[in-house]
């Protein structure tokens, strides 16, 4: 179905080859796991695959890709797109439209089709993938799951024989990592041919009939996915792989408590009449890592929001050294970093970026985070220049050096591959009795490497806190392996 | 994620109105409220401004029946107050108090109309409906593609400003804060860098699925006249009849 010769690849305006000699003979029906750590050429591949490179992201290629007998890097976008349907990364840039049924459409209208028919790959798609109750509404209302859920459907409907999915569980969570996989198990029973490039592995064991592990740009082996299964975790951890199973985690050192406590007050928050959080009082220890987990919709976000100070008319106040913060107080005290840190990087060099929120001028204390964080040669470039670990630093020193007590990350291991998720566990880790952190996340992996304390929320109460530890690992997966 | 004002919704929809219909409406709005074209003097004058008024009371009619009753009573509220000073108000005071009571007034009453039957409009049409529109009206596929590009990006350029406006209040750059004069650039060095690296995914996204190919595009959205969309083009024609009257001197 898929044959790769020889292929080798360079991205225009660098010099550096990206693939190099790649051969891969992929048969009908097959599934196959590309996977490597960041930068090792795997979503190059896929682009090869779907024809975006050569045809959009420009570059020199050598060798051929044929795919059902179409040489993609020689054929238009449109023919490629009959036989190969993508699914990417980010759900909240890859739909088109504004509601869910136009968007199942819209691969299909492109090509064509008549009208009825259409009508009748939507329905089928949406039976197909369990999306039937997401139909007719507005996408932008939808969680990330759902929409990637609708990204598959709208491929689905094209119905393509080859599908390639490009990390697509990045910013999902746990229920919605099982929706993916009962759909790329629907495909998989209807004889489709996937080729998936991945992060995160254990959703992956019995669905792949192959695993192609890449580095440095070449293919290092090409194995069953029976034979995989059987390394090590030590070895699945030096080839800078996420672990392959839940059991192989375990939470690494002794929970450390803060000696003082602080205390949350009247934490209730409603949105058009509808209460999304509610909680009365809560105390917690400060200086501590505090995992924040829960089902999407659970209030996680409202509550990071509201701890904050971002959401004006919320009456909550915190309780802190005996005394007590309002809101506008919490909004001096207390950084977001947010998933996309895009969001909060404003000036034109790193050091006038960390400077921005401080008061005064203290050479000493900005040399001693810069050299803390690892950016120190970092100074005078341009924010947006930065890789992502190195953008996340600068939004935690300039957090840092504008004197907040309380950090909140979103997300902030999203899409990242073992050895950067390790680097910012450790980051986090150094945190730790210096500030109080807060992390919204979906990743047991970075929780066990870093935090000290875990707090649950279900239907916006918190569900349970506790401290990490020997005793409380067990409910700790039970919560992640559930679903 | 909260729901934002510049996007439509399929869910509770209410009456629906053909894109062409609204697109006309906008004409019209322009023309009499905002231009304020037409008599203003003897029976034309009256003709007129019944028309106006007519014009005026639609917005807060189609809000109501595209379900929107917060952003109705509100229009209707201010509109009503606004006209009342206008009409009441103004010739009781003199100076610069009178100057500004006619211009805050005399602005709202004629703009408001407009701008909000344009949120009606933005708010109530998806991106197909208004591409099937666009079609159907023999519009090049050259022009259609990248409005409808626009379409789909307003409501993610307002998500984005949203985060990165919750990014500097968090950072202390806010109006009377110490780096209030960097605001503007602070907050569209990341609008544009989000937004065009959203834009290469959204483009890539697209081109995967077969966008601009050779074939022609089929649009599964029904569109069409019904007898809402009559009364408003009756409206619409009326008015443009009298002007073209008045033109001539009939009226």
């Amino acid at each position: 179905m898929i044959e790769m010769n020889n292929v080798s690849f360079t991205y225009a305006n660098t010099e550096a080859c990206i693939l190099e000699d790649i051969s891969l003979q992929i048969k009908e029906g097959e599934c196959v796991l590309l996977c490597g750590g960041s930068g090792c050429g795997k979503t190059t591949v896929t682009r090869l695959l779907n024809g975006l490179i050569p045809h959009y992201y420009e570059g020199t290629v050598s060798g051929s890709v044929v795919i059902n007998g179409l040489d993609v890097t020689k054929a238009e976008l449109y023919e490629t797109a009959k036989y190969v349907g993508s699914v990417f990364q980010n759900p909240r840039s890859q739909f088109f439209c504004v509601d869910t049924t136009s968007e199942i459409a819209f691969g299909c209208e492109n090509m064509g089709l008549e009208s009825p028919l259409i009508k009748e790959r939507v329905a089928e798609a949406a039976e197909k993938l369990n999306a039937v109750n997401l139909l007719g509404r507005n996408i932008f209302q939808l969680s990330g799951g759902e929409k990637q859920k609708i990204a598959c459907a709208s491929v689905s409907a094209m119905e393509p024989a080859v599908f390639v999915l490009d990390e697509p569980t990045s910013n999902l969570d746990m229920p919605a990592i099982g929706d993916l996989r009962r759909t790329l198990l629907a495909w998989k029973a209807e004889g489709k041919t996937i080729v998936i490039a991945e992060h995160r592995l254990y959703w992956l064991k019995d669905i792949c009939d192959r695993v192609v592990y890449m580095a440095e740009g070449k293919i290092a082996f090409d194995i069953p996915i029976s034979a995989f299964l059987e390394f090590s975790p030590i070895k699945i951890r030096e080839l800078g792989l996420r672990s392959l199973s839940m059991e192989a985690l375990h939470s690494t050192k002794p929970p450390s408590y803060g000696a003082e406590e602080f205390t949350l007050k009247d934490f209730y928050f409603s949105m058009e009449d509808i209460p999304i959080l509610s909680i009365p009082a809560l105390t917690l220890p400060q200086g501590s890592l505090i995992a924040v987990i829960g089902e999407n919709g659970a209030g996680k976000s409202t509550f990071s929001r509201c701890l904050c100070g971002l959401e004006k008319g919320f009456r909550g106040k915190v309780l802190f050294h005996s005394a007590l913060y309002g809101r506008r107080k919490m909004l001096e005290k207390s950084y977001l970093v947010m998933q996309d840190v895009n969001h909060q990087l404003f000036c034109e060099s790193v050091e006038e970026e960390i400077r921005l929120g401080m008061e005064g001028e203290n050479k000493e204390k900005i040399k001693g985070v810069l050299a803390d964080l690892g950016l120190e040669n970092l100074c005078q470039r341009h924010p947006l220049s930065l890789s992502g670990g190195q953008k996340q630093r600068v939004a935690i020193a300039s957090a840092i050096l504008a004197d907040k007590e309380f950090l909140i990350f979103d997300e902030p291991t999203s899409g990242l591959d073992f050895r950067h998720m390790e680097q910012t566990a450790k980051l986090l880790r150094s945190l730790q009795g210096k500030k109080t952190v807060f992390m919204i996340t979906h990743d047991p992996e970075l929780i066990v490497r870093c935090c000290s304390h875990i707090l649950r929320f279900k239907q916006g109460r918190v569900a349970e806190f506790y401290a990490l530890s020997k005793e409380t690992e067990g409910k700790f997966f039970d919560f992640f392996t559930q679903s | 994620m909260r729901a934002n004002v510049l996007q439509a919704t399929v869910e509770k929809r209410g009456l629906v109105f053909d894109p062409r219909t609204k697109l006309l409406l906008l004409i019209a709005m322009t023309t009499f409220v905002l231009g304020g074209a037409g008599q203003k003097s003897g029976f034309g004058g009256i003709v007129f401004s019944a028309i106006s008024v007519i014009l005026c009371f639609l917005p807060f009619l189609l809000l109501l029946a595209a379900k929107r009753r917060k952003a109705a009573l509100r229009y209707a509220i201010l509109y009503l107050a606004m006209y009342v000073i206008f009409i009441f108000v103004t010739p009781q005071t003199r100076g610069i108090l009178n100057f500004f009571i006619l211009g805050t007034s005399g602005i709202i009453t004629r703009f408001m109309p407009s701008i909000l039957l344009g949120f009606y409009v933005v708010s109530s049409t998806t991106v197909s409906e208004f591409t099937a529109a666009m079609q159907k009206m023999h519009i090049s596929e050259k022009i259609i593609i990248p409005l409808s590009v626009m379409f789909r990006f307003f409501p993610t350029v307002g998500d984005e400003f949203r985060c990165i406006n919750q990014a500097m209040r968090m950072r202390g750059i806010v109006f009377g804060g110490k780096n209030m004069s960097k605001m503007l650039e602070y907050r569209l060095v990341p609008l544009l860098s989000c937004s065009v690296k959203i834009g290469e995914e959204l483009s890539a996204a697209a081109l995967t699925r077969g966008l601009g190919g050779t074939v022609k595009r089929t649009n599964v959205c029904e569109i069409g006249f019904h007898m809402q969309d009559w009364v408003v083009f009756l409206l619409c024609a009326t008015a443009y009849f009298m002007l073209i009257l008045s033109k001539f001197g009939v009226l």
